[in-house]
Formats: structure tokens, C-alpha cells, sequence
């Protein structure tokens, strides 16, 4: 017997931020989900890593350095929040 | 808007924090009331207080109004149950929770900062443990316990 | 005697004259032959007895019992033989006028008498009245069906509208057409859709019987209830509600009007205007209001057989969810016109995971073409062309986890894919679920060309009896690295489809012979299970949930009644997408029940707290 696979398979898979948490420390909502202003995940609501490796959707840590005055720190580590390139 | 506070299983007890839970007070998000036990092997072990927390519009980028409803005698609480604690106020995260918070309280009244005191008294008597935890003992059945129990 | 004489007598006359528009050889009234017919004679005999007796002063005294039994016998029949059966025209004009010249001309002829004639206007109202009673009884009669027919029965419960007003057979209407409902509708043999739609048709047409909507909520409430308690309920109304082609429900959904739930009991003020304010008929039940019983519209009907729009859009969402991933027949441009419909009904907020897996769809197939230009452009080629499915796992219905290692060659495209797509969006990468997809097989044995579209797992399986033609269903398991029983329910489709065999237990092997026609084959319908977890296993773990809230609710607040518990739960707990949405206060109190009888509660006059 032999088995031939035809072109065309649809396949069906997840999709996930390769990071190293499940949830937005800032606002408690999943990665892969999106934060509590964005209705659409993904490309809308990205992940953006700081230079101490510690990541948040982009929207999350955009607010948290716009409501600090003097230091922008990095929520997690308390070190000066640089986005990563 | 204070969604993440719409999770109180954080806090729940069944959840592996032994002695700290908190909930919504009613239909009021911004509200809640939190239960806090002392820590085993301190003074305020065994005792158990009421705690309220108010969530500013802003949280969690700014921190919320953290308080004890019953009376507690310690170093850092004032007689209107006012806190001082550093992450409620310079220190504050947007990464802290209502359970967070409660640890911290938790392990305040175990280790109270002795060098800014709220309640000077306290902060005096703290030195003798055997008196502190005599008079602390008094406080609590005065201004707890005989409320608890009506 | 006297009565049956008299009664005899004027039956004989009656026949005569409302028969007298027929053709037949023989008179109807004296059954003579025409020509030789004898009932002019008899008619002026007649005359001239009634005349004499009025004369007399006894015409009424002694014929009267006769002829309004007569009467009353003729209109029965009359009805009867008029309207039975059809239900598409109206007979009230019709019977009305048939009285006032058959039924009163007659009447006139016996009372000729002068001072008779004001009597004769006084009978007429008894015998209308008698008309409309019996001719509302028919209708009652055959009401089931009547309701059933609607639209096309309209004139029937026009008519029988017109009949209510006049009589007093609105609580007999109702306990007859409750009855009729249940004994017809509600056990076990029906079709739910059946049901569905007769219910439907209830609430239209009871609609324009009572414009309050009373009779509508009363008869049917049998209906709803074991609506409720049908499994397939939810699942018959959304497939309805979203079915290609004309139906009467995709019509109402058209409509667009906004949901009229019954919690929205917003206050007393009745909207519209005061001076056509009709208050609710005394039967009405004064625990609903009267807004709900007459604004909400057919689909907010049905959704409040449930009361809550989650369950709806749950549903909708694992249909939906079916369609696309076991189904592959989705087509998107008229999905997403459903979506907007049904948006319209039930809120932005509540299909947003609908929209958002929609959207998925159609990312999908821009990320697929994007990774196959690339591939073309740098003059690659995938050993299997894939056409991915990438769905935004948080959006859609959990799915069961089944874990399996693919074969080789199709384990290298999709990580080819992956690579691919990580390239195309940073930081991001792909979980592939081989349980789920479709793909084409050619299978060739001994000479037969089979062709079949099956899940990667199915392939994979089938693919490992290329090379050895016997496995023992553990030593399988153990080179696919699935679990048995996963296996096992495989392996049934290739048995099924004749290619493997249990030769001994526990041992599958490739028959001989394929007796295949070559055709290509879909899988079967009880073989593609449904791809998401039980709707019981997803129940148990919402309790679960509720029990950690309904504990932390009790530390802090201390004691709670039921339906305090209950407004809580509502407002934080049930919220997630994978949540069903609602636990109800019944269901809620069976949970709480079972955590007293665990002694993890306690319940003390009438609040729950927990044990000290």
C-alpha cells in the first residue's frame, strides 16, 4: 500500500507572543489576548520588550511610563524602562 | 478601568495566600473589603482586621486608598487606620494587586519600619515585645473582638 | 307531543324553505317530483295555521321551544358545512347575512303578525350571539391547526377575534389550546424544530387574536418550559437564525430590532401614549410586565425561553466554530453578514470573539498567500502545500489537546510554516493542532485507487501501515505517541472504510482486498467529533470557579442571602468567553445545597456564611 498526500492540507494551529509569561503583568490579561482598550489581538495590541527583557502589551507600559514623572521605570524590576530594538 | 480587580481569586485563600483574601464590597468595583490575618510567629498572630480598598479611576497606574476599617495598633497605622507604606505611595507599581498589597500589609505588621511611625506609642513600645503583645492584646479585645462580636 | 309535533311541523318547513335554491328531480320539501310538487299547498296550509294560531294569541306559546331549537340545529349545521376546514376566508360577514335573510326571512314568515316584529328584532340579537358562540366554538375546535397555518389562517383568527369580543370564550380558548399544544407538541416523538416552528407561528398569530399578548404568554407556557428542558433547543434556534435560504426566523432577524429581554424591566412608565393606554386584561400575570408581553418581537421570544443572550451567542459561536474547523464550508462574505445581524440583536460586546474569529479567517488566508509568494519569489517549494488556519486561541472555544507525533514529512512543512510565519510576525510563533485540519490521500492498494479527505491524525495512522502491515494497537500508540483510546477511535474510520481490520484483539492489520470504489470519500459525520470540550466538563469547571469566588465573597462580606450570592456571581464571576455566561439562581442553590451537605457552608436564616 502506499499513501500519497495530495496538495492543499489544510491545517489549523494557535497562535502565541513567544514570551516568557502568560498574562500582561500591568493589566492582567492574556498575551495572546489583548489589553483591556483593544477589542483585537495581535497586530493591534503588540508586546513590546524593555531593555531588562521584562515585556507588556505595548498600550499597558505606554500608559504606566506617561503616569510617571520623574523616572521611567520598568514596573517589574524598578530598573530605567529602554524599549528593546 | 480596574478590570484586573475583577479576579478576586488572586486572592482567595484557597488559592495558596494563607490568611489574606479580599473581595468587592457590593456592586462597586472600585470598592473592596479585604481580610487580613497576622503573621504566624509574630505578635499579631491570630488576630484578623478588615481592610478597605479604594481603586482611583486610574489604577493601576496609580495606586488605590488602602486602609484598616477596624482600629489596629501599629507602628505605621494612625487612629483613622491610614497606612504608611511605601509602595502605596512613591513605590507603587501598575504591576500590584489587591493581593499584593495584602502581603505587603501582612508583612508590615510583623515588621513594622520603626524610624517613621504613625503611632509614636507603638512605635515605643515596640522594643519590648512581652509588653507590646500584652497591650496589643487589650487594644484588640477592646476595639475588635467587642465589635465582631455585636 | 306537543313539542315534537310542533317541531316536526316546522322542521318540515324549514327544510323546505332553505332548500329551495337547489336543483333536483325531486322537490327536497315534499319529495314528490318536481312537477307534481305539492309544497305550495303545504306552505299557504302553513301560513294560515301560524296565521290562525297568532290569531289565537298562541303562536308564540306554542311553537316557540320548536322553532328556536330549529334554529339553533340549523345554524350548528350551517357553520358546520360552511366553515369547517377552512381557514383562509372570513365568515363573519358572511354568517351574518345569512341569518338576516335566511334564518330572519323564515322567522318573519311564521311571525307575519304586525305586533311580532319587535320581538323578532329582540330574537335576532339571541341568535346572533348563538352564531358568533358557535361559530367561535368551531374555530376554538380546530385552533391548533388554525395556529399552525398562520399566515394563511389570518382570517380564521380575525374572525374569532371578532368572535371574542362578542362572547365570553377567552378561558376556554386558552385551556383548550394549552391542552392541545401539550398533547400534540410536547413529548419525545417531535422534532425540536417542529416544535420550534409551531411556536413560532403561536406567537404570531396569537398576536393578532390578542394584541396584549395574555393568551400568548398562558398557552404557551407549557411550550417554552419544555423548550427549556430540550438539549437541542438553543442549537435548533441558532441554526434557524443563521440558515441559508428564506425562513421566517432570518426574516425577523432582518428586522434588526433591538433584544426586549424580560430582565429589562425598566420601571413601571409604559412608553407610547397615555390617552391609547390600555391596561392588561384581568387574566394577564401580573408578574410580567406588560411591555415584554407585547413589544418583544420573535427572537427575543425565543431567547427568553432561555432568558439570557449568552447562551445564544455561545451557541452561535460553537456553530460557528464547527463550520469553519470540522465543516470547512464557511463562507465568509455571508458569515460576516450574519455577524452584523445578529449584532444588531444582541450587542457589539457580545459577539466580539465571533468577530475576532472571523477575522482570523481572513488573516489567515492573507498570511497563506503572503508565506507562499515569499516562498515563490525565493524559488522554494513546501513538500505539502499547507494552507494554514491560524486562530487566536483566547477568541475561540477551547479545543481538546490531543497530542500525536505526525510523520516525518509532514512534521517538516509545518515547521517550515512556522519558520515562515515567525519570520513574518516577530516574537510570535505557532501551536498546531493535528487532531484538527483536513487533508487529501490517495491511498493505492493492490492496483484500487482510493482518494480520502481526513484529519492529519487519520493520515498519520493509515500512513504507518505503509511499511508494516500488522500493529498491535499498543505499539502504535507508542510510535505515534498518542494514547490508545485516541487511537482506537481512529482506527474505527479506516475500518469502517474497509482498509484495516481487528484481525485478533488489540491487532489491526491492512486487508487483503479493498472492495473501495474509488471514489473519493469524506469522512464520516459520527467520526468528526465535535473539536471542542464537553459542554459538562466546561459546567464542572465553572462551578469550580464560582465555589473560590462565592469563598472570598464570604470572608469579607461575611453572610450573603441566595440572591445576593446570586448578583455577585453575575457581576464578577461570569465574564470569561468560555464561560456559558449564566448560572442560574435554581442551579446556583443545588451548588450551595451541595457545599452545606460537604460542610462547607452554612445556611442560617436565610444567609450563608461559612463555617467558623
Amino acid at each position: 500500500m502506499k499513501v500519497k498526500i495530495k496538495s492543499n492540507w489544510t491545517a489549523v494551529a494557535s497562535w502565541r507572543w513567544i514570551a516568557n509569561d502568560e498574562n500582561c503583568g500591568i493589566c492582567r490579561m492574556p498575551f495572546d489576548g489583548c489589553c483591556p482598550d483593544c477589542k483585537l489581538p495581535g497586530d493591534d495590541c503588540p508586546l513590546v520588550w524593555g531593555q531588562c527583557s521584562h515585556c507588556f502589551h505595548i498600550h499597558c507600559i505606554v500608559k504606566w511610563l506617561n503616569s510617571q514623572q520623574v523616572h521611567q521605570l520598568c514596573p517589574m524590576c524598578r530598573q530605567e524602562w529602554k524599549f528593546k530594538e | 478601568m480596574a478590570s484586573q480587580n475583577q479576579d478576586p481569586t488572586a486572592v482567595n485563600p484557597a488559592c495558596g495566600d494563607p490568611g489574606i483574601s479580599a473581595f468587592p464590597d457590593g456592586d462597586n468595583l472600585f470598592r473592596w473589603i479585604g481580610t487580613i490575618q497576622g503573621g504566624q510567629g509574630t505578635v499579631y498572630e491570630g488576630l484578623k482586621y478588615k481592610m478597605v480598598f479604594e481603586f482611583p479611576s486610574g489604577y493601576p497606574y496609580q495606586a488605590p486608598t488602602v486602609k484598616f476599617d477596624s482600629p489596629c495598633y501599629h507602628p505605621n497605622v494612625d487612629s483613622h487606620g491610614n497606612i504608611c507604606l511605601d509602595i502605596l505611595k512613591e513605590k507603587w507599581s501598575a504591576l500590584y494587586d489587591v493581593r499584593t498589597v495584602l502581603l505587603s500589609v501582612q508583612s508590615l505588621l510583623g515588621e513594622p519600619n520603626i524610624d517613621s511611625p504613625l503611632n509614636t506609642h507603638a512605635a515605643g513600645l515596640w522594643q519590648n515585645q512581652t509588653l507590646y503583645k500584652k497591650h496589643l492584646l487589650e487594644k484588640y479585645e477592646k476595639d475588635v473582638r467587642s465589635k465582631q462580636s455585636t | 307531543m306537543q313539542f315534537v309535533t310542533c317541531y316536526v311541523f316546522y322542521s318540515f318547513i324549514f327544510c323546505y324553505f332553505f332548500t329551495g335554491e337547489e336543483k333536483s328531480p325531486l322537490c327536497e320539501g315534499c319529495t314528490i317530483d318536481i312537477d307534481d310538487c305539492t309544497c305550495q299547498d303545504i306552505i299557504d296550509t302553513f301560513h294560515s295555521v301560524n296565521r290562525q294560531l297568532d290569531e289565537m294569541g298562541i303562536l308564540e306559546r306554542l311553537s316557540g321551544a320548536a322553532v328556536t331549537s330549529i334554529v339553533h340545529n340549523q345554524i350548528q349545521r350551517y357553520i358546520n358545512t360552511t366553515c369547517k376546514g377552512n381557514f383562509e376566508t372570513s365568515y363573519i360577514d358572511h354568517l351574518e347575512k345569512w341569518l338576516d335573510t335566511k334564518v330572519l326571512g323564515w322567522l318573519n314568515s311564521i311571525y307575519a303578525g304586525e305586533k311580532n316584529q319587535c320581538s323578532i328584532s329582540a330574537f335576532r340579537g339571541r341568535l346572533l350571539h348563538f352564531l358568533f358562540e358557535t361559530y367561535a366554538h368551531a374555530r376554538i375546535e380546530q385552533l391548533f391547526a388554525i395556529v399552525i397555518d398562520y399566515p394563511e389562517s389570518e382570517p380564521a383568527i380575525l374572525d374569532l377575534k371578532t368572535c371574542l369580543e362578542k362572547t365570553n370564550l377567552r378561558a376556554l380558548l386558552m385551556t383548550s389550546l394549552r391542552k392541545e399544544l401539550e398533547d400534540r407538541l410536547l413529548h419525545p416523538g417531535v422534532n425540536t424544530t417542529d416544535i420550534l416552528l409551531a411556536y413560532i407561528s403561536a406567537i404570531r398569530s396569537l398576536r393578532v387574536l390578542d394584541p396584549a399578548g395574555v393568551i400568548l404568554e398562558i398557552v404557551s407556557e407549557p411550550v417554552r418550559k419544555y423548550l427549556r428542558s430540550r438539549e437541542d433547543t438553543v442549537r435548533c434556534i441558532v441554526l434557524c437564525l443563521t440558515e441559508e435560504g428564506s425562513n421566517e426566523l432570518l426574516d425577523e432577524l432582518i428586522k434588526g430590532q433591538p433584544l426586549i429581554l424580560e430582565d429589562d424591566t425598566c420601571s413601571d412608565q409604559e412608553e407610547g401614549d397615555w390617552e391609547t393606554w390600555m391596561p392588561d386584561p384581568v387574566d394577564a400575570d401580573p408578574s410580567s410586565t406588560s411591555k415584554s408581553r407585547r413589544g418583544s418581537d420573535i427572537i427575543s421570544m425565543l431567547v427568553n425561553i432561555y432568558g439570557s443572550k449568552e447562551l445564544f451567542v455561545n451557541e452561535y459561536r460553537t456553530l460557528l466554530t464547527d463550520r469553519i474547523l470540522s465543516q470547512f464550508n464557511c463562507d465568509m462574505e455571508r458569515e460576516l453578514r450574519y455577524l452584523e445581524m445578529l449584532k444588531l440583536r444582541f450587542g457589539e460586546s457580545q459577539l466580539h470573539y465571533c468577530e475576532v474569529m472571523l477575522k482570523d479567517i481572513a488573516d489567515s488566508k492573507r498570511i497563506n498567500s503572503r508565506i507562499v509568494q515569499e516562498m515563490d519569489n525565493a524559488g522554494q517549494k513546501m513538500d505539502i502545500d499547507i494552507n494554514a488556519l491560524i486562530l487566536s486561541a483566547q477568541f475561540w472555544p477551547s479545543f481538546r489537546e490531543e497530542k500525536i507525533t505526525l510523520p516525518t514529512e509532514m512534521q517538516k512543512s509545518l515547521e517550515e510554516y512556522t519558520k515562515k510565519f515567525e519570520a513574518l510576525k516577530g516574537n510570535r510563533t505557532l501551536n498546531w493542532k493535528p487532531h484538527l485540519g483536513m487533508m487529501k490521500i490517495e491511498v493505492e492498494h493492490k492496483g484500487t485507487m482510493l482518494n480520502f479527505s481526513v484529519s492529519p491524525v487519520h493520515a498519520a495512522i493509515i500512513m504507518k501501515f505503509q511499511t508494516q502491515s500488522r500493529w498491535d494497537v499498543e505499539e502504535l500508540s507508542g510510535v505515534l505517541q498518542m494514547s490508545v483510546s485516541a487511537l482506537r477511535r481512529k482506527i474505527t474510520y479506516w475500518q469502517s472504510q474497509g482498509l484495516l481490520k481487528e484481525e485478533v484483539p488489540d491487532t489491526f492489520v491492512l486487508v487483503d482486498e479493498v472492495k473501495g470504489q474509488g471514489h473519493e470519500v469524506v469522512m464520516a459525520e459520527d467520526e468528526s467529533e465535535s473539536a471542542m470540550t464537553s459542554a459538562y466538563q466546561q459546567r464542572e469547571e465553572e462551578l469550580q470557579v464560582f465555589w473560590t469566588y462565592i469563598v472570598a465573597m464570604l470572608t469579607n462580606l461575611e453572610s450573603l442571602p441566595l440572591d445576593r450570592i446570586h448578583t455577585m456571581l453575575r457581576m464578577f464571576a461570569v465574564q470569561g468567553p468560555s464561560s456559558s455566561g449564566e448560572v442560574s439562581q435554581q442551579e446556583l442553590k443545588g451548588f450551595l445545597d451541595r457545599q452545606i451537605k460537604d460542610q462547607k457552608l452554612v445556611y442560617v436564616s436565610g444567609v450563608y456564611r461559612l463555617p467558623k
